[in-house]
């Protein structure tokens, strides 16, 4: 005869576990560096496994395209594509130039000092899981600590800011995108004339955002800032996560909010986070 | 044979979310197959050993993704009991039913990862974890017409039966 259990050890068990997962939660959250030598060696088997699956889903994913379109017109559709990738690229170097001028104007004025991105050792990484709960919008790339990958390193896109590094294991790395309302970003607004902006800028992540990505980033000003649409926002290097000037995105549209007291200001995001595939690994110990 | 299989059940869960499940997921809502596979072991396992099983998947899930270690933990050791409470009422060779049972514990399931949420001081917004917490649920209870009865006819007299001593 099995003996019988004992409600009160039960519980008190029960009330243990909870407590410990409570704590381990909170210490083991988003950024937070911990020990974690099975996930890191389960990362390392399932890695080649995803990335395998995600090739080949792009690859289906492209072939089902072609299937409803002529090969002419996927063609056009790729010239086409990398057309607007190449005038963007134009336009957001454009807009570098004016902030160079801009740059230069204040360090004729000797109140600017900070570095670019360029001055940083950059990794490129590919893509090989993304969002691996509905939960997070994250991505996993194929570069970890042994590639000298450390939390927080600031991650962008051939055009603009992706995100930072959360999680690092040995030949992995999960990258919390900024359309994630938990990776904030300072940030500045500036306008054709370069008045300058500051807030804080950070992932609305609501949901229909895959399906229409046109917003997917708002920024917190006072009602007295003013910022117009096609304003262009970039990293402030304002918290020392985020290298200063890194393109982000353009307003869309202004709005106060509820209390009159808060204007939102609703970006459009440069990079295409659907898209995307390759991403650069900023080393900020790596500056000059 | 049969740990083989669930193993690789349990790895699937693992990668597919994040890689085929990018592509069919809705507005970011994609169902959570860890959860999924637990429930479907919980409906035929023992309820001790349906806990158990639940507890070790949670913090193998939670090592796997990295961080919050116990949010997942807690969310399967609760779908694993719920799920052996409910399945003595139950008539698992009902798909139907089955299908309405996935979906209130999937339900269950993520409102205890958005309770955790909630508690580890992440902001997520209410009308989020409302779309996410019945978009992942019914998702999963879509996708027991499609793997149920596979999983449930393997699980009574396939690789996944268990047998006894004198059966092997």
């Amino acid at each position: 005869m099995g003996k019988k259990p004992n409600s009160t050890g039960i519980a008190v068990l029960v009330f243990l576990v909870v407590i410990v997962a409570i704590t381990t939660i909170r210490l083991t959250g988003l950024g937070k560096e911990f020990p974690n030598p099975v996930g890191s060696a389960m990362e390392k088997v399932l890695a080649p496994v995803e990335s395998v699956i995600w090739k080949m889903g792009d690859g289906f994913r492209g072939n089902i395209r072609a299937i409803f379109s002529f090969n002419k017109v996927k063609a056009e559709n790729e010239a086409l594509q990398s057309q607007v990738d190449k005038l963007v690229g134009d336009n957001i170097k454009l807009k570098q130039q004016v902030l160079a001028a801009l740059r230069y104007d204040e360090l004729d004025e000797g109140i600017f000092d900070s570095p670019t991105l360029d001055k940083y050792k950059q990794m490129g990484a590919s893509i090989i899981n993304r969002d691996t709960t509905a939960w997070y919008q994250t991505i996993t790339v194929n570069k970890g600590s042994k590639d000298g990958v450390k939390i927080n390193d600031p991650v962008v896109a051939y055009v603009g800011l992706v995100g930072k590094v959360v999680l690092v294991a040995e030949t992995t790395s999960d990258v919390l995108l900024i359309l994630d309302g938990e990776g904030q970003v300072g940030a500045i607004a500036r306008d054709s004339h370069g008045h300058a902006v500051f807030g804080v800028l950070h992932g609305t992540y609501q949901r229909g955002t895959r399906l229409d990505s046109q917003v997917a980033l708002e920024m917190n000003l006072k009602r007295e800032d003013e910022v117009n649409i096609g304003d262009l926002v970039l990293t402030s290097g304002l918290g020392g996560v985020y290298p200063k000037e890194i393109p982000i995105g353009v307003v869309e549209k202004t709005q106060l909010d509820s209390t009159g007291l808060i204007k939102v200001a609703y970006i459009k995001p440069i990079v295409n986070f659907d898209s995307l595939e390759e991403v650069f690994l900023v080393d900020m110990a790596g500056g000059n | 044979m049969r740990y083989i299989v669930l193993l690789i059940l349990f790895v699937t869960s693992l990668v597919l979310p994040g890689t085929v499940f990018y592509y069919w997921s809705w507005a970011g809502i994609k169902p959570d197959l860890a959860m999924l596979l637990i429930i479907y072991i919980a409906l035929h396992y023992r309820p001790a050993q349906g806990v158990a099983i639940g507890f070790v998947t949670g913090l193998l899930v939670d090592m796997f993704y990295g961080r919050n270690i116990g949010m997942y933990t807690i969310a399967l050791t609760v779908v694993a009991l719920l799920s052996a409470v409910l399945q003595k009422s139950w008539y698992r060779e009902n798909i139907p039913l089955t299908t309405f049972l996935v979906f209130i514990v999937t339900l269950v399931g993520q409102l205890v990862i958005a309770f955790l949420g909630a508690i580890a001081g992440l902001n997520w917004y209410v009308g989020d974890i409302v779309q996410i917490v019945l978009g992942v649920s019914f998702y999963n209870a879509l996708l027991v017409p499609l793997t149920y009865p596979l999983i449930h006819g393997s699980f009574t007299s396939g690789v996944l039966k268990e047998r006894t001593k004198y059966e092997k």
